[in-house]
């Protein structure tokens, strides 16, 4: 209980006492383990992210903006976060106050004319998605699933997920957002601050929705985001989801202009080739290399457990000798899902008929097994509802992503064998689950209408066990020593050093100021300074915003 | 002023600067509400270097740069100097289509290149870019893209600012730096087959450094090259029409094709707007004007690569079933046009003289985004302040121009007038002024904010004025570039 009681009345006056605290108790519930699956940053064995000096719940913008102004008087820090995926979203130093945002969980709107939602940080994307599709239409779902915050992905991290193909990534689907900046000032971008709507976030002029966030959001530490708009698409399918079955296999049946499909290639260059022909003829609802995530090796038989309630992980052993199953795993090897959704049926009829031939141009197939009504249900939900982000851990409790290469599928697919060899090799000293080596996933087009892909490859451990996480930083480290050894860069598995060190806190500055430096572009991280300097000027954030000194 | 000289001549050469330049005449009516400035020299940089030397001197002298890269007429006063012994930095000259690749649907460009330019060596490898409706010929396909010019195909408009990825930009600080993917340049061969490409226009980082340069009429540094998504030129392809009397008819059917994202190029134009696109002369465009219906919807289908013809057919006829929901016909054919005629028209840039001046040789241009549904309403503003001004309601083209799939709508109002008709430029003007006062209180935002609409939307929010102003002081902090526009 570090806050002055003065500053903590003054801020109990805001929210009042029931949405404030500093019980210790409560405070290490806002602590997170950078043990389990810390998303790009650790593992670290037994550490956890500082603790804050109090939690708020604010209620609505004013309340935020009266809590900023207070920060700023005192000079403490604070980090707003809605649904708390992952270690970004707690604070990375001492002098913290956390916000938690989720009383603010309101959708204001859904202009169903015009293809957009209002909405507050707490509305999650199933909330937003169910709401949707009572009007026929649909939002896109950030690769962290439908229990986060869509707001928290669109304005603050990156909204990339399985249906950026159609749906678009979160980038192109913000439109006007309201903004409590550092200093407590809100700005309105676009349309909204012209007092004219949410449909529109750029300008007048420049835009200062390029302030907000680039091709990453500032993660919580440059103001708090208090609503925004997101445009929404299509949804060609019933009001409600008709889903069935018995956890954990949960499916869905829709009429027949839905279909799931796994579609595997004889070679990586002809899956980057289907995946430039999907692309040109504009086919598709949703694609993404999903199930791989359970492991070249592993991930048919985990299928066969996942869509039926009577087996569990013991069962996996026996499922992975059944030549069935091992003629799957073996035809799936270089493969991905794609999602069709007409808007007609003719307009079905016409995409089936392209990805046919797709395939037959490029020696394609579709995996069968994985077209049984019970699996295709079973796929067809998991991928349009995102709800299945339990699974990331099943193995072990705890994963983390390793390599992630981003770009043209022909970058990804030229390396991708040689990063699966290397993480096989690793697999076989026991810290790390074995699943094949090749455990990478990532969306096809990981923009609206494709041209990327990301092969983030999933590692699998014990949090649990000090050996295991232990072991698999030793994994990341040679990975990061591969990137660079290689030309690829540091990989995702580090992507966070820049923000927190090992002991759960912001490294020092000149750990910071030498990985901004051997960046690309080291001027990217001056300007940011300067819009630091000029936006925040009592640097109430964190490093989370990365920047680097003239 | 001859040392002036001297300096740019050392960075461009002799041939390179042009004293006291004519820079073609401008058709805004801004310009009697906010006079512009001779400008003292026009430089013709040819690359980067040379840019990033203007830039610098600039700042050395405190000498205002006006950065310009389509030829003449120009029309919105952003190329005009309104700050005294301004530089024009016209980069026509840089002009080099640097890449084209087909697979990634990407191309990398110089600011002078045009449409004129690109479009057919684009059809060369298979591709097209996504169009403005009759862009000038000598129109700079970047300054398009920069001043988010609306474009016709609102369905691979997946961001407002598409196609538009990387950039290169030369900041008025002087600095250079490569926005969204553009680290990636594919300066060698082996980077390109490896997919090392300009593909993302975000970023990098956690800025988002192309919306800074984005519809500032050059008040925040200079691009030099820019990568454009690009789309597979179509195998197939046809256009119809969608007539109605009213345009409230229309709304409901086009919202339908734009959830379904049917249609390629898709907007909605009234018979004076249609009239001014298909005729030639002005009695033509009188004739048209009576023999087109009041309001058609534009629509054309595309089939890309694979099964075209199927494509094109199987949406024809969905469309045709959604136009017969809405009690409309979908028709290849309406009195006075033909859609197979209009297509030919709207897959090049203008012919000249450029469409909007053909009726009566001047044409003033009134437009901003609004939402589709709002239309009829900013509609009847506009012809209720035009009977006021005694401006002939007839001769109002409208343009409605889906954005971004759908969730936006530019709305235009194109104002022809007589150049050579005191009376006539003063109701126009006039009609300007106070339609576009009325216009912006009704709720239309001026997102492109030109001349004196510059003063009503920046009065109107002090935050993002405050936030601009902010971010203009870091990329130039000594304002050398454009002073005067937007709220500099």
């Amino acid at each position: 209980m570090t806050l002055a009681r003065n500053v903590y009345k003054a801020l109990e006056d805001i929210v009042g006492p029931e949405n404030i605290s500093d019980d210790p108790a409560v405070l290490d519930s806002y602590r997170y383990s950078l043990a389990h699956t810390a998303i790009h940053i650790g593992p670290y064995y037994d550490t956890f992210t500082p603790r804050g000096e109090a939690v708020l719940l604010p209620g609505s913008t004013e309340e935020v903006q009266a809590i900023v102004k207070l920060c700023n008087k005192y000079k403490i820090k604070f980090k707003a976060s809605s649904t708390f995926w992952s270690a970004q979203g707690y604070p990375s130093g001492e002098n913290t106050i956390q916000l938690d945002m989720r009383r603010m969980d309101r959708i204001l709107e859904i202009d169903e004319k015009n293809m957009f939602a209002v909405i507050e940080p707490g509305v999650i994307g199933a909330t937003l998605q169910a709401e949707a599709m009572k009007l026929g239409l649909n939002t896109h779902l950030p690769g962290s699933g439908c229990s986060c915050s869509i707001l928290a992905g669109a304005t603050s991290y990156f909204g990339s997920g399985p249906s950026n193909l159609y749906g678009g990534w979160h980038y192109d689907n913000l439109l006007a957002l309201e903004w409590v900046m550092p200093t407590g000032e809100i700005l309105r971008t676009g349309s909204l601050g012209a007092g004219c709507g949410w449909f529109c976030g750029e300008g007048p002029g420049p835009s200062m929705k390029g302030v907000a966030r680039g091709f990453l959001g500032a993660k919580g530490a440059m103001g708090v985001f208090t609503k925004c708009a997101i445009k929404l698409f299509a949804w060609p399918g019933p009001q409600t989801l008709p889903v069935e079955g018995t956890i954990p296999a949960y499916r869905v049946s829709l009429p027949d202009n839905f279909k799931a499909y796994t579609v595997a290639f004889p070679s990586w260059r002809a899956w980057a080739d289907a995946a430039h022909m999907i692309w040109d003829a504009g086919i598709g609802y949703l694609a993404h290399r999903q199930f791989n995530m359970f492991g070249r090796d592993l991930k048919f038989a985990m299928i066969k457990i996942l869509t039926d309630p009577t087996k569990t992980l013991g069962d996996l052993e026996e499922l992975l000798e059944d030549p069935e199953v091992q003629k799957v795993t073996q035809e799936s090897m270089r493969d991905f899902q794609i999602v069709l959704a007409g808007m007609t049926r003719r307009d079905m009829a016409w995409q089936e008929k392209v990805l046919d031939e797709i395939l037959r141009r490029t020696g394609g197939w579709k995996v069968e097994a994985m077209n049984e009504p019970e699996i295709h249900d079973w796929a067809l939900l998991y991928l349009i509802r995102l709800g299945h982000k339990n699974l990331n851990l099943v193995y072990a409790g705890g994963y983390d992503g390793c390599f992630g290469f981003l770009g043209a599928p022909d970058y990804g697919t030229t390396y991708v064998e040689e990063a699966a060899e290397f993480k096989r090799e690793w697999e076989k000293r026991g810290a790390i689950v074995e699943a094949g080596g090749d455990c990478m996933m990532g969306p096809i087009g990981g923009q609206g209408g494709g041209g990327t892909c990301l092969w983030e490859n999933f590692t699998c451990f014990d949090p649990h066990d000090k050996d295991s996480v232990e072991g698999t930083l030793e994994f990341f480290d040679a990975c990061t020593e591969l990137g660079l050894k290689r030309g690829w860069g540091v990989g995702m598995e580090k992507w966070n050093a820049a923000a927190r060190g090992p002991d759960g806190r912001t490294p020092p500055k000149e750990e910071r100021d030498r990985i901004h430096l051997a960046a690309p572009q080291p001027s990217v991280f001056r300007y940011q300074h300067r819009v630091k300097e000029a936006l925040n000027p009592n640097d109430l954030g964190d490093a989370y915003y990365e920047t680097l000194e003239d | 002023m001859e040392e002036k000289r001297a300096q740019l001549v050392d960075i461009v050469g002799e041939a390179g600067v042009i004293d006291h330049p004519d820079v073609g005449e401008s058709f805004s009516l801004d310009h009697e509400l906010i006079p512009p400035l001779k400008p003292c020299f026009l430089v013709r940089p040819q690359n980067v270097d040379q840019v990033q030397k203007i830039v610098l001197w600039a700042n050395e002298t405190q000498t205002p740069l006006v950065p310009m890269s389509s030829g003449a007429p120009h029309f919105r006063g952003d190329t005009a100097p309104t700050a005294p012994e301004a530089v024009i930095v016209d980069l026509s000259g840089m002009r080099r289509i640097l890449k084209i690749n087909r697979r990634h649907r990407l191309a990398l460009i110089e600011p002078g290149v045009t449409y004129t330019q690109l479009q057919p060596a684009l059809q060369e490898e298979g591709l097209r870019i996504i169009m403005p409706l009759l862009p000038r010929a000598n129109k700079s396909v970047i300054a398009s893209l920069l001043e988010r010019e609306p474009v016709m195909s609102p369905r691979y408009q997946w961001n407002l600012l598409e196609p538009l990825r990387s950039l290169e930009i030369v900041w008025g600080n002087g600095d250079k730096l490569w926005s969204g993917g553009g680290v990636f340049r594919g300066e060698r061969e082996e980077e390109w087959r490896m997919g090392l490409v300009p593909l993302v226009g975000p970023g990098p980082g956690q800025l988002d450094f192309y919306k800074f340069v984005s519809a500032a009429q050059g008040s925040m540094g200079i691009v030099t090259w820019a990568s454009v998504k690009c789309e597979v030129f179509p195998e197939c392809r046809k256009l119809f029409l969608v007539p109605a009397e009213k345009l409230e008819d229309l709304i409901d059917f086009t919202y339908q094709l734009l959830r379904f994202r049917f249609g390629d190029e898709l907007f909605i134009v009234n018979n004076a707007c249609l009239a001014y696109i298909l005729g030639t002369e002005p009695a033509e465009i009188v004739a048209l004007k009576d023999t087109l219906p009041a309001w058609v919807v534009v629509v054309s289908i595309t089939g890309g690569h694979i099964f075209p013809e199927e494509r094109v057919a199987a949406q024809e006829d969905d469309i045709r079933d959604i136009a017969q929901r809405f009690g409309l016909k979908l028709m290849p054919a309406v009195p006075g046009c033909r859609g197979s005629d209009l297509l030919n028209l709207l897959l090049q840039p203008s012919s000249e003289p450029y469409w909007k001046l053909r009726y009566k040789g001047g044409s003033q241009e009134i437009f901003f985004l609004t939402t589709l549904d709002k239309t009829p309403s900013f509609v009847a503003t506009m012809h209720t302040t035009a009977n006021e001004q005694r401006y002939p309601v007839p001769d109002i083209g409208v343009y409605l121009q889906p954005v971004h799939q759908g969730v936006g709508c530019h709305c235009e109002f194109i104002l022809p007038f007589d150049r050579q008709n005191r009376a006539e430029m003063d109701r126009t003007r006039e009609l300007f002024r106070e339609a576009s006062f009325r216009l912006f209180r009704q709720g239309a935002f001026f997102s492109r904010p030109y001349g004196i609409w510059a003063h009503m939307v920046y009065n109107a929010d002090a935050q993002t004025t405050m936030v601009t102003r902010k971010i203009k002081d870091i990329f130039d902090p000594n304002h050398v570039m454009n002073p005067g526009k937007l709220c500099f």
